[in-house]
């Protein structure tokens, strides 16, 4: 089994069999993971998704407010980084490259929704929202949340989420976005400016947590 | 107060609920990752088949549009193989006559007779010439004048020939329009080309002659002489019909009027040169050497003085004679230099560009300087006396170079210009090739 694990991967791939990922892979450096992705080896795949898929999966479902949803932006990043893993220049990134598929990713979606949402003439709202830890009431508060959220422009939810769920600062979030740190600081107002307007117009949302404080 | 209050309201709910939405994600189990990669795998694999049947589909699509192509191209050609294997045959009507026995033409009147084409190509007997068609096929049309004057407008074809025999003169016919006779008893034949190009061939000086539009040929058998005038195509028309002949001196007026015609630049008169009455008897001697076909007395004249004299310090007119004889004794070099003296001593003369860039073609090889020499008269003169022949010339060697793709725009821009020019038929059969 061991002589299998640490075999040529090369006899490996021509066997169509992928080898179960041992200790050694998973202390691979992520340089050399990169260059394992660029080389196409049938391991990298595997430990790519164990090391990052976490990381991504959740910035999606913070940002998206959906499991499922998450899920299937995740699968398409994963499979955008393996189909152009040979873009990837420096090997040293990899995590950050992958965070800017997600987040293009992220930022696609995030467009098709406002445009469907546009052409449907209604908000859409998020079928399944986290979690199984939250209260039913929590839950609606949450759903609630995220359907003020998608009345934002793409670009100034995904600020605010980077900012205030994923705590990046503004120089992280402007070069993940791509933009400047500026555009971020006038992005970041935006948002919260609107969403505190709408919270509060909101009577349901603005006032629970006054209950809830008076309750304490 | 009330609004800072229920800001600050809006802004606290906002924390918590951002606080609720960053905490209420839970991580995943191994099991659910596990189940996530499964479904990469199986995204993976779907998209690589749905790729390989892209590019399969794109194949075959490629195929078919290429396959069309082959099919359209192969249709075209074989359409134009069979258009000008079996072009439709000639047919003609006779006005003012009948045709006789051995394709003699006979008048009915007074009035001439007029035979007209169904290709829009007519020829016209002037009342008292005698004449014959030989033969008319889907080839081309023979014609033979035995004495008199004709008018013909040929239209150009690719794939007919017309010949006149006129004498003991044949004339081969490119799309044109002239005016031709031959005086039987004085032996004297005479050519006024008004548009396109004809070779002539017979009993002249140096066996076969190309002229080009506004060019009179004049060969006098009896006297032994063989004159090239330039110039007043109309005035030539006129008195051809009458079968008189232009005075020698009309050479020099022409070439006073077309350098009148251009932009402006030192006359021949205020070239730098010996004594003015002295310069003036040379000018004209060569002129007339010229007209009279003695090309080679010229030339003899700058081989005794030396080229480089000559170059350096002949007129302008001399200089162009010089380069005309040297052409008609086919010395392109000479030729080329003592029109690139004209340029570099008369630069306002522009008939040199035009006429160094005939030079280049016939020296071989030189296709590319002779289109500039083209582009340069056309873009100092646009509506010069040689524009229309500089256009086509330009679009005939581009043509021949290039291919027709090429020469489509200059096509284009001849028939935007000059729809009548001769050639506009050219023009037309390189918009048409596929």
């Amino acid at each position: 089994m061991a002589a299998r694990e640490c075999g040529d991967d090369t006899a490996a791939r021509r066997s169509h069999l992928s080898l179960v990922v041992g200790r050694d892979r998973r202390s691979t450096t992520d340089a050399d993971l990169a260059r394992a992705l660029v080389a196409r080896e049938a391991w990298a795949i595997t430990e790519t998704w164990h090391r990052f898929a976490p990381m991504v999966l959740t910035m999606a479902e913070r940002c998206l407010g959906s499991k499922p949803d998450a899920e299937d932006i995740a699968q398409e990043v994963f499979y955008r980084v393996f189909r152009k893993a040979k873009t990837l220049r420096n090997p040293d990134c990899l995590r950050s490259f992958i965070y800017s598929f997600a987040i293009r990713t992220l930022r696609t979606e995030l467009r098709r929704r406002r445009l469907r949402s546009w052409l449907m003439f209604e908000p859409e709202l998020p079928s399944d929202v986290a979690t199984s830890t939250l209260d039913v009431e929590a839950r609606d508060h949450l759903r609630r949340f995220y359907g003020l959220l998608d009345r934002l422009k793409p670009r100034d939810r995904l600020v605010f989420v980077l900012r205030r769920m994923e705590s990046m600062t503004m120089e992280e979030t402007a070069g993940h976005l791509d933009i400047s740190v500026s555009t971020v600081k006038r992005s970041m107002a935006r948002a919260s400016n609107r969403l505190s307007r709408w919270i509060e117009a909101d009577s349901g949302l603005a006032g629970l947590f006054d209950g809830e404080r008076g309750e304490r | 107060m009330t609004t800072t209050c229920d800001e600050s309201r809006g802004s606290r709910a906002l924390a918590s609920l951002t606080e609720l939405g960053r905490g209420g994600v839970q991580p995943l189990t191994p099991a659910e990752l596990d189940q996530g990669l499964n479904a990469l795998h199986a995204r993976i694999a779907t998209r690589r088949v749905r790729h390989r049947q892209m590019v399969r589909w794109s194949l075959v699509g490629a195929a078919v549009l290429l396959s069309t192509l082959v099919v359209f191209q192969f249709a075209s050609l074989s359409r134009s193989y069979w258009s000008a294997a079996e072009p439709p045959a000639l047919a003609y009507q006779i006005e003012g006559g009948n045709v006789l026995e051995g394709g003699y033409l006979r008048a009915s009147g007074d009035g001439g007779i007029k035979l007209a084409f169904n290709e829009g190509s007519e020829f016209e007997l002037t009342p008292g010439t005698r004449g014959r068609l030989r033969s008319v096929d889907e080839a081309g049309a023979r014609v033979a004048i035995e004495n008199g004057t004709a008018h013909f407008q040929v239209t150009h074809s690719s794939n007919r020939r017309w010949v006149v025999e006129v004498g003991p003169f044949l004339v081969a016919v490119k799309g044109t329009v002239f005016t031709v006779s031959w005086d039987q008893q004085r032996e004297r034949f005479e050519l006024s080309l008004q548009r396109g190009r004809v070779d002539v061939s017979g009993p002249i000086s140096d066996g076969n002659l190309a002229l080009r539009a506004g060019q009179r040929l004049v060969v006098d058998l009896a006297k032994g002489e063989t004159r090239i005038i330039e110039g007043l195509p109309e005035r030539a028309l006129a008195e051809g019909a009458g079968g008189t002949d232009l005075p020698v001196a009309t050479r020099s007026t022409s070439r006073a009027s077309e350098a009148a015609d251009e932009p402006s630049g030192p006359t021949p008169s205020a070239s730098p040169s010996t004594s003015k009455g002295a310069k003036a008897k040379h000018e004209r001697r060569w002129a007339e050497e010229l007209a009279s076909g003695n090309w080679d007395r010229i030339l003899e004249d700058v081989e005794r003085a030396g080229v480089g004299v000559t170059l350096s310090s002949a007129s302008s007119e001399e200089l162009f004679a010089l380069a005309d004889a040297a052409r008609y004794r086919r010395r392109p070099e000479l030729a080329h230099e003592a029109l690139l003296a004209q340029r570099r001593r008369f630069p306002g003369s522009l008939r040199a560009l035009f006429l160094l860039g005939r030079v280049e073609e016939s020296r071989g090889g030189g296709i590319a300087r002779a289109i500039a020499w083209y582009d340069q008269y056309l873009a100092r003169a646009p509506a010069g006396a040689y524009a229309a022949e500089a256009l086509g010339r330009k679009m005939t060697i581009t043509s021949k170079a290039g291919g027709p793709a090429k020469a489509r725009p200059i096509a284009r821009g001849y028939l935007r210009r000059f729809p009548q020019g001769s050639y506009a038929a050219s023009a037309r059969a390189i918009l048409r090739v596929p």
